[in-house]
């Protein structure tokens, strides 16, 4: 075997020029199929861990309060967040996302931006490595969104700056509606001005999100959107949206509360019902009202005759409620306006008061009250009971959806049947950012055909220079053969042979991608707003080479020349001497 | 009518020579302002934004206060002409022309491009939506002032509600002839947002109706619009006129 290892590798260096060319030839090809397999990881990194996670997040858990998608808010944060942080173990970490339309006015400019959130505590080391890489600050310092002293501070992209005539120090007034839909103005101080890193950093505003929150009117216990970032999107993202769906699962809402009447205070549970017609109307055949002439209504409000007996309260008259609070030490209170009496019976026994959705969840959002059904005098009703589906649950858990369009059509849905309540929707990346996605598709999908095209073109040359080669070594197969050497080994001299020249040349390849693909991540492009600038990486080429696709493409190469060589060598391999020896060219 | 007139009398006799209740002076404007009956009118609206020059829109506005239905059947800009916007009770929908299509909108979206919303035209109540402003030591917050030469009685009201634009806001009233001059709408962080000038009033069966009003933008200096109002008619308006039906047959 070791003499055809010296063989192969003498006729390696005894047709020096061709077998250079072919080599290069090879190497070519194998720096092509690396550097484009680079650049296409590249793209997917830079838009799954560059800009889907904070764009979409990779999975993300998103609210709208009474069918409003603005209103994008969920007033039990805490039990939502923990559970996600102790369910999910293959996150990275968890961020709340905000983004707000305002009007904004620098030194005698004004524009329209988006006020961004930026979470500074819940990312890793990755996030700050990702965020600082994102923003190359000119002036300022990143560290400064943090900042107490300052009145709210924020910072912006160069163009930005200079559209709004503003710099560092400079107050930004804005102009923005609040959660619950009131005009307000701020005064945001600018404390740097950075580089954007992709065309989606141009544009906005960014402040510290808890900072941004307070300024929107949320609350201490409510949260924005969640985006969830995981160390193997492509891997996990739907798997843990559709956990996620599982664990979001709602019950059933109550407030065990005290109602006070003229001269006493009585506890009861106060239930919401849906006040859609079907519900309605289900409502109507399970309740006896006190007067039957009045409607059931998605105003109505109903307190049993017993009660208000009880209170001294008449119909129409406002009662004041107060309740115990899941998070506050002190008491949540409401008030609700009796629309009408009903009878109590075994379904809704009379210590309930029935509470249209709109003003239920009014209360309810207001303060989230503590669990109703572990106090001992609350009425819970029983799942299969014949008003438990009409009962308003504690938020709205949307079906999970499979591609974008769906999800546009059930946002769509929930805005128009105006849904009460918070609606939750779990999207993997693949619904929400599946335009995002599909760019990377087509984008690996233009690299593998434009590669192909090339390598079957270096290909053919490959297999034309062997079969020429070949075909001029023909008499002296014939004299090899002559003197004793077997057909199989004849075979293997030339499957050896192109072994070699395709092993070499591929490595001096794959050296030659990645000096190639240094030296080209070394320029910066000026993108600007260029959408082509989002495949960047601040501003440079950004090549994702990995060991598996480098070894893999070797080995292929090697293997498809190997092949390539089996043939015209099994040919000659099964020359007889005699008329090898008589070829002639 | 006579009712609110009662209202804001008795105010000022329980009271000699301190200032009205705010809350009889809201009763009074919701009681003089609001129509009880249907209405139909012209609005021109003239919308001056700073660096963009002026843009115009004209529409009929058709309201019936009794189911919380209106109308506005677009006439001008040329681009705008022949879309509507319905609103019958929850509902809301926007139409459009070109399509013969109808969407259901927020209460708080754009009319015809401009910084009017939809729910600028219901008929709500001050009443409903705001309470007198009290000062430290809990007086009502309600002062003598001249606007130019004329005696007004200055008042501060802070919001009841939450869906409200503004939370707080400050009239002008003229003590004279009990209409307001001027009001000025305030964020929850305190900074003036608009101003409003009523320059002009018509006095239909006994109600105030402000025929040119000024809006004034002054958190973005520059912009400006002007509401003109004319053609109020009060007489019934036919059913048909609150379907989606009579919008789509205009069209054709």
């Amino acid at each position: 075997m070791n003499y055809l290892f010296k063989i192969s590798l003498r006729n390696l260096f005894r047709q020096k020029r061709r077998n250079i060319l072919l080599g290069i030839a090879i190497s070519f090809g194998t720096m092509v199929l690396i550097m484009a397999s680079a650049f296409s990881h590249g793209i997917s990194d830079v838009l799954f861990n560059q800009i889907v996670v904070y764009v979409a997040g990779h999975v993300s858990v998103n609210f709208s309060e009474n069918g409003n998608r603005f209103m994008q808010v969920f007033h039990d944060g805490p039990r939502v967040l923990e559970m996600i942080k102790k369910e999910v173990p293959e996150m990275r970490s968890v961020q709340e996302s905000i983004g707000v339309m305002a009007r904004a006015i620098g030194n005698a400019k004004s524009d329209n931006v988006v006020l961004i959130g930026v979470d500074l505590q819940s990312g890793d080391e990755k996030d700050m490595e990702d965020a600082e890489k994102n923003f190359k600050m000119i002036v300022g310092s990143f560290n400064d969104l943090g900042d107490s002293t300052i009145e709210n501070p924020v910072l912006l992209a160069e163009q930005k700056a200079k559209y709004l005539k503003v710099k560092k120090g400079d107050i930004l007034r804005v102009r923005y509606k609040l959660l619950n839909g009131q005009d307000q103005a701020s005064r945001l101080t600018v404390v740097g001005i950075f580089k954007p890193a992709n065309v989606f950093m141009s544009a906005p505003v960014f402040l510290e999100v808890n900072r941004l929150k307070k300024v929107l009117g949320y609350g201490s216990n409510d949260i924005a959107t969640l985006f969830l970032s995981l160390n193997d999107p492509k891997k996990d993202a739907v798997k843990i949206a559709d956990r996620l769906q599982g664990l979001m699962q709602p019950s059933l809402a109550g407030i065990y509360a005290e109602i006070a009447g003229k001269d006493t205070s009585v506890s009861v549970t106060v239930l919401g019902y849906k006040s859609d017609t079907t519900s309605r109307n289900i409502l109507k055949s399970k309740i006896t009202l006190s007067d039957s002439s009045i409607k059931i209504t998605r105003e109505s409000v109903f307190m049993s005759d017993s009660l208000a007996a009880v209170l001294k309260v008449k119909v129409g008259e406002q009662i004041p409620l107060t309740y115990k609070t899941k998070y506050d030490t002190v008491n949540g209170t409401g008030y609700l306006k009796v629309s009408a009496l009903f009878k109590g019976n075994a379904l809704i026994p009379s210590n309930v008061l029935l509470v249209n959705d709109q003003d239920f969840y009014k209360v309810y959002y207001s303060n989230w009250p503590s669990d109703f059904r572990k106090e001992t005098g609350a009425f819970v009703p029983a799942e299969k009971s014949g008003v438990y589906p009409i009962l308003t649950q504690q938020w709205n858990l949307l079906q999970r959806v499979k591609t974008t369009d769906d999800l546009t059509k059930q946002m769509r849905e929930i805005g128009l049947k105006r849904i009460r309540g918070t609606s939750i929707s779990i999207q993997s990346m693949y619904e929400s950012a599946s335009s995002v996605l599909n760019l990377e598709v087509a984008l690996h999908m233009i690299t593998f055909v434009a590669v192909m095209i090339l390598f079957f073109i270096i290909l053919i040359g490959v297999v034309n220079t062997l079969r020429m080669t070949i075909r001029e070594r023909t008499r002296e197969i014939g004299t090899i053969r002559a003197i004793g050497m077997q057909k199989k080994d004849v075979k293997m001299t030339f499957i050896l042979e192109t072994f070699f020249l395709s092993f070499f040349s591929a490595v001096i390849g794959t050296v030659g991608a990645f000096a190639a693909m240094k030296i080209m991540s070394m320029f910066k492009i000026e993108a600007n707003d260029n959408p082509i600038g989002m495949l960047l990486s601040n501003g440079h080429l950004h090549f994702a080479p990995t060991a598996a696709t480098v070894v893999g493409y070797i080995l292929l190469i090697i293997l498809i020349a190997v092949v390539t060589a089996y043939f015209p060598a099994r040919k000659a391999s099964n020359l007889s001497s005699a008329q090898a020896l008589r070829h002639y060219e | 009518m006579i009712r609110n007139i009662m209202v804001v009398i008795t105010g000022f006799t329980l009271s000699a020579f301190a200032f009205p209740k705010i809350d009889s002076l809201l009763t009074y404007i919701d009681g003089t302002y609001s129509m009880v009956t249907d209405v139909k009118a012209k609005v021109e609206l003239t919308q001056q934004k700073a660096n963009q020059g002026t843009k115009k829109l004209e529409m009929t506005y058709y309201r019936r206060d009794t189911d919380k239905s209106f109308l506005i059947v677009m006439s001008a800009p040329e681009s705008e002409k022949g879309n509507g916007y319905l609103r019958m009770a929850d509902n809301f929908w926007m139409y459009r022309k070109n399509t013969r299509t109808f969407q259901h909108i927020n209460r708080d979206e754009s009319i015809g491009g401009s910084d009017a919303k939809g729910d600028d035209f219901e008929g709500r109540k001050l009443t409903e939506m705001y309470k007198p402003a009290l000062d430290s030591v809990g007086n009502e917050k309600i002062y003598d002032d001249t606007l130019g030469l004329i005696p007004v009685y200055r008042f501060e009201l802070a919001a009841k509600v939450n869906d409200v634009d503004y939370p707080k806001k400050i009239y002008w009233m003229r003590k004279d002839t009990m209409i307001i001059l001027k009001e000025a709408a305030y964020s929850q962080s305190g900074a003036l947002m608009q101003s409003a000038y009523y320059l002009k009033y018509t006095k239909i069966k006994g109600r105030q109706i402000a025929v040119k009003t000024l809006f004034v933008d002054e958190f973005e200096k520059g912009n400006k619009s002007v509401v003109e109002i004319s053609g109020v008619s009060i007489d019934k308006l036919d059913d048909n006129i609150f379907t989606k039906a009579y919008l789509e047959n205009l069209s054709k």
